[in-house]
């Protein structure tokens, strides 16, 4: 039996699985990332509950959402498939940054956004490595828990993650 | 030499973090309230108390499908982390009065049979085949393990028997204090010996 409640997980992860689907959706070929992201927690939650009572007492249950969000958002991008964010698509649904200068503004703007897309390119599990060490803030442990591979697993493919973006990066800007 | 190279792990986090920013608070509210809605209406409700007896307090929860547990926890924290992880806890007192009805008249000698709804589905087989032949045996009778045992057609499975009585979630009702060692002594009780032989003591066994 799990060493937690179910409700209990919900209230102390919810917020954390939404941003983290939130960010995939962001990178994905869908028109309406606020509705995606909210459709792949309903589903993480509900294949959570459905899984729960395998959870082992002591094993570390915010990796495993994180498990259960990542194949959720791999399963959804196999199904629409997965067609990074086209540049003009991207720049409609960024969010304004409200204190820079209007000039600064608009080239923060493309290079976020080109940030934004060299992540999308990456392989799924380097995507998902990235995303997990670099926005979710998880330690290497927890990370090779999500992806279920090792811990030097979990560092290679974070590594690999921001080389294949510094290269697509200095490409991008050498074009 | 570019911008992109040799950047340290806290600049591509700080980047990245700009490129993919957090949802609106709104966004996640209203993704929470999806979430708590679709819990409330899937998963089972458990209702529960906290109940004083003549033979101390009792923890009570039942669910849509009758009774659940009555739990002689010291700790309330003890008593709800022993309840499916996954349901949502109700403390309700009103919901199970028809429940301590029953228990109130066996407290007071006026009943020695109960008709109750039990739901036993988190049990195993074995335990349920256990728990539901013990229902046989009459108030004021004692039967042994071995005697338990030889009823559910396993003779050789005492030990388990009294394993299967240890982790009755429903003791009382379902009456494991009438089964006892073969050489007259008690074994043992969930809610402690002395329970045990007032529970007998009211039922009129003869102990040795």
């Amino acid at each position: 039996m799990p060493d937690i409640r179910f409700e209990d997980l919900i209230e102390a992860h919810h917020d954390e699985i939404h941003r983290y689907l939130w960010r995939w959706a962001l990178t994905s070929s869908g028109s309406d990332p606020e509705a995606d992201a909210q459709d792949l927690t309903q589903e993480t939650f509900l294949r959570a509950f459905n899984a729960f009572d395998h959870l082992r007492p002591g094993s570390n249950h915010r990796a495993w959402l994180y498990k259960i969000a990542t194949n959720c958002a791999r399963s959804a991008w196999r199904k629409a498939g997965r067609v990074p964010t086209a540049p003009e698509a991207a720049i409609e649904r960024f969010p304004e940054h409200s204190a820079s200068a209007p000039e600064q503004h608009v080239v923060d703007r493309g290079r976020d956004m080109i940030l934004r897309q060299a992540l999308a390119e990456l392989p799924v599990k380097q995507q998902a490595a990235v995303t997990l060490r670099h926005l979710q803030g998880l330690d290497y442990p927890a990370i090779a828990a999500a992806l279920e591979c090792s811990e030097d697993s979990a560092r290679a493919n974070v590594y690999q993650g921001i080389k294949k973006l510094r290269q697509s990066l200095v490409r991008r800007e050498e074009v | 030499m570019s911008q992109y190279h040799d950047r340290d792990e806290a600049r591509w986090a700080e980047d990245l973090r700009r490129s993919l920013p957090a949802p609106s608070a709104e966004a996640a509210a209203q993704s929470r309230a999806r979430v708590n809605a679709w819990f409330e209406s899937a998963a089972p409700t458990i209702v529960w108390q906290r109940w004083s007896t003549p033979i101390g307090p009792l923890f009570l929860a039942a669910g849509g499908e009758g009774l659940i547990r009555i739990s002689y926890q010291e700790s309330q924290a003890a008593f709800l982390a022993e309840l499916d992880r996954r349901a949502r806890l109700v403390e309700d007192p009103e919901v199970l009065a028809p429940y301590r009805r029953q228990l109130a008249d066996y407290f007071a000698g006026e009943r020695d049979r109960f008709s109750l709804p039990l739901d036993l589905s988190r049990l195993t087989d074995f335990q349920k085949r256990v728990l539901t032949t013990i229902g046989r045996i009459p108030a004021g009778a004692v039967w042994s393990y071995r005697q338990v045992a030889e009823a559910i057609g396993k003779p050789k499975a005492a030990r388990a028997v009294g394993q299967a009585l240890g982790s009755n979630p429903l003791p009382i009702v379902l009456p494991c204090h009438r089964v006892i060692a073969s050489d007259g002594s008690l074994g043992g009780y969930a809610g402690g010996l002395p329970i045990k032989r007032r529970l007998l003591k009211l039922e009129g066994a003869q102990l040795i």
